[in-house]
């Protein structure tokens, strides 16, 4: 199966991933600032996914909060071996211009 | 009984009893901060969150606050909570030039990162925010790990093996571990109650490189790193 990860920042685009334009509106909406476009997506999950996917998008969402706040709040560098391995498609779909790039590239600047 | 049994959906029993036990312990003196320290940290992230409307205040928010908390911390607070993408080094260098020691400030990004975490939840399916608890009575431990120190992050972080000698061995049985683990290290209990999360509401991590490795009943991996990737790509976290 092939997945275009350029949907992760661009939800137009067909992700190739199951409900995944369900599950992006869902990520977008659960932590943006429109409770009725949340509750609307909610229910788009679980029309397409079932009931069972909304605790767990939730559970993913929630966790990857926790994570880049950690991450961006600490300063921490990204590892050089994963560095090699997504040079090219963070180029692709424009990871470098992330703020918080910064932080890896003053200690492996050229990655 | 579940800390969500108001919600339409049926959420895990070790999720629902982890997110039961981290919101207990908010209350609970910590290393650096007593238990109304931690609790007002955690009000005021979600102070935060209503005014930027991406948190709906609960008709039930818990026990009235009775601490404030100083300015240079409700800034930190604030703006981690509401605006992870542009939080820079600038604002790491202005909360300690304001008196936040290191370990102040992971403690607070720690409580920060978890409050959100449990409260991305709730809104996710639909119930209002938790209560926070009452504060418990008692003394932060101040237990500072000595072999932390500074390497490429802003804060120091116990270094993995065999650097960080008996710390490394304590907190990280022993086993190289990826920043995203050792970025609270020098708040050992705010890493654990990070990893602890970690392994319930993502997966457990000794899973981690497997692809087809299911967590979430129904739910597979290449969903579950969909919604991680634009939570995070929203959240600008390059890591």
């Amino acid at each position: 199966m092939d997945y275009n990860l350029e949907a992760l920042v661009n939800p137009d685009v067909e992700s190739g991933v199951a409900g995944g334009k369900e599950l992006l509106a869902f990520s977008d909406a659960v932590i943006g600032p429109d409770r009725a476009t949340l509750d609307n997506a909610r229910a788009a999950l679980a029309e397409t996914l079932g009931a069972a996917a909304v605790p767990a998008a939730a559970a993913i969402a929630a966790t990857f909060s926790k994570n880049d706040r950690i991450a961006n709040g600490c300063g921490i560098p990204a590892d050089p071996l994963i560095l090699k391995l997504t040079k090219d498609f963070r180029e692709q779909i424009g990871l470098n211009d992330f703020r918080s790039a910064v932080n890896t590239f003053k200690h492996f600047p050229g990655t | 009984m579940s800390i969500y049994k108001d919600s339409e959906y049926q959420v895990r029993t070790d999720l629902a009893d982890i997110h039961a036990s981290q919101l207990d312990q908010l209350g609970a003196p910590g290393t650096w901060g007593t238990g109304q320290q931690r609790l007002a940290i955690a009000a005021e992230a979600r102070k935060a969150g209503y005014d930027a409307s991406v948190l709906e205040e609960p008709k039930e928010s818990g026990a009235p606050i009775e601490v404030e908390l100083p300015e240079v911390a409700r800034n930190v607070v604030r703006h981690l909570a509401v605006s992870p993408k542009d939080f820079n080094e600038a604002a790491y260098n202005n909360a300690r030039s304001g008196g936040l020691s290191d370990e102040e400030y992971v403690e607070i990004v720690g409580i920060v990162a978890r409050i959100s975490s449990l409260d991305v939840f709730a809104r996710g399916i639909g119930v209002p925010l938790r209560p926070l608890p009452s504060p418990q009575p008692g003394e932060p431990s101040r237990d500072r790990p000595e072999a932390a120190i500074r390497e490429e992050a802003w804060v120091p972080t116990i270094p993995n093996p065999p650097e960080g000698g008996e710390a490394a061995e304590e907190h990280f049985a022993g086993q190289p571990k990826p920043y995203i683990v050792r970025a609270l290290s020098l708040v050992p209990e705010e890493m654990h109650r990070h990893v602890e999360l970690e392994e319930i509401q993502y997966l457990p991590l000794r899973h981690i490189m497997e692809p087809d490795y299911q967590h979430h009943e129904g739910f597979t991996r290449a969903q579950v790193e969909l919604v991680a990737g634009r939570v995070s790509a929203l959240n600008e976290c390059f890591y």
